[in-house]
């Protein structure tokens, strides 16, 4: 099973922001429609490897980012992912 | 008569020509590039999206705004100069501005005061235009909430003592709302080294951008109310339009062929340098001033010495009406610049010019000297034709 995981955000400009600031980490994310399985205020998300976005996040909380939820989706067949919100502080 | 000529001198409206790249971009943001910024996630609106950003990040390295988050975009500066005084002041509030203000001042505040919210002082200026700082000294009141400053004239062009009125008024704890559109782009700026709470830009002046682009910077911790909500592509679900910077303030789809425009403006300036666009301007307006000094029946307005103004100047000349002067140079000329009262009513009040107005003459970063020599020679044979 394949999952990834994603992080979302209060509004656009906390999205570009994100990409702008993650630009030259050695992390590969990618700045994605949300998936209709995570409700977000915004409709661009960034989908990175679940074993990075702890990182990633701590990285945009430094350089004051608005970040608004952080989740893991499983790929499961056709069947539609499922969003699971990651509480990222434990 | 001579042959006709296409000779710009109205800059102080609006910057032409712009340059080369400007023209591109906002050509290619519309062709190639359209996606609505903010709406959805297709590849397009990411691209516009990733451009509003870009532009945001070069306002800010122009002003020196440390977080792209507080560059908002409007539609010019009179937007932008709406968005702060009617987001800023509460009823009760005694606001300060001076006599060389534009309207995009005078009136937002003038409705605010006649709606009885808010109580003004006017600074006076002297016939040059440089606002009384003794009579600001004495015209706090305890209520007051604002000082507004142009920080250049749009009618004479000039430059407003900026560091002396903000101390002034932070040491009453006042926030100052600088209005540089007649400065962005031609004299350096620096928000966190002049302390600047609010500035307006615009940026179709000088940061040779397209028309319908301009906005604001607001510094931390002043949140203003928002003067208008509505779609941002984010928080779709909810009917509160987003709290948080720059969207709290923009609402509506950007203009992201204008800003595409804007950026490559700025670009421009920067591979160019300020320093020497200001350096530039100011050669030309020395030309320009000491040419027209020698006239006679011709009056100046505004300073003798160049370092203290931005490439404006305004002239009349004796028992001519300023308007007949502008159709001659048009019509028989082929030069283009501004007549009357130039929309600062209070300015031509200061240096007696009212309500005749005054000829402006604003040459740009792309003026040559010799475009002056021909307007001069056109101004010298309009005085001969006049005075007889
Ligand atoms: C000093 C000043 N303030 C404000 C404005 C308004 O700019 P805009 O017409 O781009 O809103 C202008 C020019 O028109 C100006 O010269």
């Amino acid at each position: 099973m394949v999952s990834s995981c994603y992080i979302t955000f209060p509004t656009t400009f906390f999205a570009i922001r994100a990409e702008s600031v993650l630009k030259n980490q050695p992390y590969s994310f990618k700045m994605v429609p949300v998936p209709r399985s995570i409700s977000s205020s915004c409709g661009t998300a960034l989908r990175c490897s679940c074993e990075d976005i702890s990182a990633l996040k701590n990285i945009l909380l430094q350089n004051d980012l608005e970040l608004e939820g952080f989740y893991r989706l499983e790929e499961s067949g056709l069947k539609t992912p499922v969003a699971t919100t990651l509480d990222l502080d434990h | 008569m001579n042959k006709k000529l296409n000779l710009y001198f109205d800059n102080a409206a609006t910057s032409w020509p712009k340059p080369e790249a400007v023209y591109g971009a906002a050509e290619r943001q519309m062709r190639e590039a359209c996606g609505n910024p903010g709406r959805s996630g297709h590849t397009r609106t990411l691209e516009a999206d990733r451009l509003i950003y870009r532009t945001r990040e070069a306002i800010g390295r122009l002003f020196n705004i440390p977080d792209p988050a507080r560059v908002v975009f409007a539609y010019n500066a009179t937007d932008a100069l709406n968005i702060v005084i009617k987001g800023f002041l509460e009823k009760g509030d005694h606001v300060l501005y001076t006599a060389m203000d534009h309207n995009s001042v005078l009136r937002p505040l003038g409705r605010l005061r006649r709606d009885q919210l808010i109580t003004t002082t006017i600074i006076p200026c002297s016939f040059q235009g440089f606002p009384d700082l003794e009579y600001l000294e004495s015209a706090y009141q305890p209520n007051t909430r604002l000082l507004v400053i142009n920080h250049a004239s749009n009618v004479t062009g000039t430059i407003a003592p900026l560091k002396e009125m903000i101390d002034s008024a932070h040491k009453r704890g006042v926030k100052v709302l600088v209005d540089t559109a007649q400065t962005a782009g031609v004299l350096p700026i620096d928000v966190q080294n002049d302390h600047i709470d609010f500035l307006a830009f615009t940026g179709h002046k000088g940061l040779l951008g397209p028309t319908g682009t301009g906005g604001l910077y607001v510094s931390p911790g002043n949140d203003l109310k928002p003067l208008r909500e509505g779609g941002t592509g984010s928080q779709s679900e909810l009917d509160i339009h987003p709290e948080s910077m720059p969207e709290r303030l923009e609402a509506g789809t950007m203009n992201s062929a204008g800003l595409a425009g804007l950026l490559e403006g700025i670009n421009f300036i920067f591979d160019v340098g300020i320093k020497e666009i200001q350096e530039s301007e100011l050669k030309l307006r020395k030309y320009l001033y000491a040419k027209l000094q020698s006239m006679k029946s011709l009056t100046l307005y505004g300073p003798s010495d160049s370092n203290q103004a931005v490439a404006v100047i305004s002239f009349s000349i004796e028992n001519t009406d300023c308007g007949e002067i502008g159709y001659i140079l048009e019509s028989s000329y082929g030069i283009l610049c501004r007549t009357g009262l130039h929309c600062a009513p209070l300015a031509h009040q200061a240096m007696g010019t009212f309500p005749e107005g005054t000829v402006r003459l604003s040459p740009g970063f792309f003026t040559r000297e010799e475009d002056i020599d021909h307007l001069v020679h056109a101004i010298n044979e309009i005085i001969r034709f006049t005075t007889g």
